[in-house]
């Protein structure tokens, strides 16, 4: 496969909001502009309610946009559905989307069909993704029977199933283990050396960080900044969280007055401190350990207390 | 369009292995006794046939607004719509193949019901126009998978389907001449059976049943035909606007 070039995904200006009775309208995306390179791997990163699976829906043909433009490698999502459906591949999250009664060969035999593969390719291809997403031993046993994580697997396969040269991953990670999701994230390190383009939305930083080209943050319906990776790592290691239990006042004081705390507050008896500078979690467990607190836990922030910082301090809107 | 038909085919094949989905047919013993032993206890055994008709008429209904009728409201259910319409197979054909499974199984019911009036009440089918009676059938099964793709399209417009379901199959009992000949039915309901093909399917078939000439044979077919051309038709058109309607309102995965 040659050197890609070019986008894959061009977005807009685009808009989407939902109709409701005797309410004004719920406004989903308000004006995104986004461009994915061919070949790129890129994450939508953004809270519950950010827009992001309404994203995934208008490039994945299921859902019309009310302004705006989407083009998937050139074809335009409203006016060219059939050649943008031949070319993309989707995986929406969760446990629904896969026939329960069927087998997992069944069911990814039955999608190929739809794909409009001849019965020989999708033989070999449900044989062979079977055994890419380490399902290959259950391939004929009913989905049904399957745990939620076996489920997400098989819906990557099904994603795959058409030779797909975009990929859009609605939350592919839910549910899954962390051997799973060590096992996923290989597997797009994979997808991308194929030269396929991927765009996958996600609550988790570190996977994003960990898959991502690059990543765009997403928050009430628009876009908030598109970041590389490394941006994101600096995210985590920098606004890390620090929590100790049985922490003396005068300790707290002292611990408040640490270069980089951003906040320390009681918590169910607990201190939980919060950094904004990168060391500053270091710091303030040696010195708890100093002062003899034995408890002591650190952590990766969440993706709303990075939401707090990231864009509070761009002076957006932060829900 | 080979491969999406046939495949659609073979998986509803795969979904109607359970008893839950033959219920239809496991009935059809119970109608085939009910309608054939009123013929035969009345002392009119020589319309015994025309109750085994009537019984495999009411299954094959049964099956096409249950079965098929749900099919994509199955689909928007358990989530798989979605997925679904983002692949390039038109959701017409893979509906209507999935139909047309639902109607080949539902006649096994034919064989069933002659079995049991044969088994229980000595009842035997002679069929005096083979061919007739044959093509009559094909027509049928297809203008039948046909009407139950746009059934299908038609009931999942509603949140309620099921109850639309269950109105549906009394009221055609009577208005396909499954249970009393639609010529005998009340003047003012004959115009409504002039249009459900399944009064002329059933007609034919009991013509089918008796010695002598059946009349206006082709013409009958046509009218079968035609009927479910015509169901066809206003099914590809319910499901374009079904398609549009969801990707306007975004409801496609409502179950």
């Amino acid at each position: 496969m040659g050197e890609p070039t070019g986008s894959a995904v061009v977005v807009e200006g685009l808009r989407r909001s939902y109709e409701r009775k005797r309410q004004e309208p719920r406004v989903a995306l308000d004006g995104i502009d986004l461009s994915v390179a061919v070949g790129e791997v890129h994450g939508l990163l953004g809270p519950n309610g950010a827009g992001k699976t309404t994203l995934c829906k208008i490039l994945s043909t299921v859902l019309l946009p009310t302004g705006g433009r989407v083009e998937v490698f050139g074809h335009d999502v409203v006016t060219d559905t059939a050649a943008v459906r031949r070319l993309l591949g989707i995986v929406f999250g969760g446990e629904r989307g896969l026939y329960g009664r069927l087998t997992a060969r069944q069911n990814l035999r039955y999608w190929s069909a739809l794909y409009r593969q001849p019965r020989a390719v999708g033989r070999q291809r449900s044989a062979a993704l079977l055994e890419r997403v380490g399902l290959a031993d259950r391939a004929d046993e009913r989905v049904e029977t399957f745990s939620r994580g076996m489920k997400q697997r098989l819906h990557l396969a099904r994603g795959l199933i058409g030779d797909p040269k975009l990929l859009v991953l609605d939350e592919p990670t839910i549910g899954m283990d962390p051997v799973a999701a060590r096992d996923f994230r290989t597997l797009v390190g994979e997808l991308r050396a194929e030269g396929r383009t991927i765009l996958i939305t996600t609550h988790d930083m570190a996977e994003a960080e960990a898959v991502c080209d690059r990543v765009s943050l997403i928050d009430g319906g628009k876009l908030v900044a598109t970041e590389n990776p490394k941006t994101i790592g600096d995210w985590l290691s920098t606004y890390e969280r620090v929590v100790a239990e049985d922490v003396p006042e005068d300790v707290a004081v002292s611990v408040r007055a640490v270069p980089g705390v951003r906040d320390a507050t009681r918590s169910e008896g607990s201190l939980v401190v919060e950094t904004d500078a990168a060391g500053a979690a270091g710091r303030v467990v040696e010195l708890l350990v100093k002062a003899g607190v034995a408890r002591i836990s650190t952590g990766k922030p969440s993706l709303a207390d990075v939401y707090l910082h990231v864009i509070g301090d761009r002076g957006s809107v932060v829900r | 369009m080979i491969t999406v038909f046939g495949a659609a085919v073979w998986f509803q094949g795969l979904q109607m292995r359970r008893v839950a989905n033959l219920s239809a047919l496991v009935n059809t013993p119970l109608f085939t006794l009910a309608l054939v032993a009123i013929m035969v206890h009345s002392g009119r055994s020589d319309l015994a046939p025309y109750a085994v008709v009537g019984a495999t008429v009411i299954a094959v209904w049964n099956m096409a607004i249950v079965e098929s009728g749900g099919i994509i409201d199955a689909d928007r259910g358990q989530g798989t719509l979605e997925a679904l319409i983002s692949t390039p197979a038109p959701l017409a054909l893979v509906v209507l193949g999935r139909t047309v499974t639902v109607t080949v199984i539902s006649l096994l019911s034919l064989v069933e019901s002659v079995i049991v009036a044969r088994l229980v009440f000595g009842v035997v089918v002679d069929v005096h126009h083979g061919w007739l009676f044959a093509v009559t059938l094909v027509l049928t099964a297809v203008s039948m998978a046909m009407t139950a793709s746009a059934l299908a399209g038609i009931f999942v417009l509603s949140r309620s389907a099921r109850t639309f379901q269950n109105a549906l199959s009394y009221p055609f009992y009577l208005l396909s001449g499954a249970v009393v000949p639609a010529p005998l039915l009340p003047e003012w309901l004959q115009p409504i059976t002039k249009v459900v093909f399944l009064s002329w399917s059933t007609d034919l078939i009991r013509d089918c049943l008796r010695p002598g000439a059946v009349p206006n044979a082709l013409t009958r077919l046509a009218v079968v035909a035609g009927l479910g051309l015509a169901a066809m038709v206003a099914g590809v058109w319910v499901l374009r606007r079904i398609l549009e309607r969801v990707r306007t309102t975004g409801a496609v995965s409502f179950a």
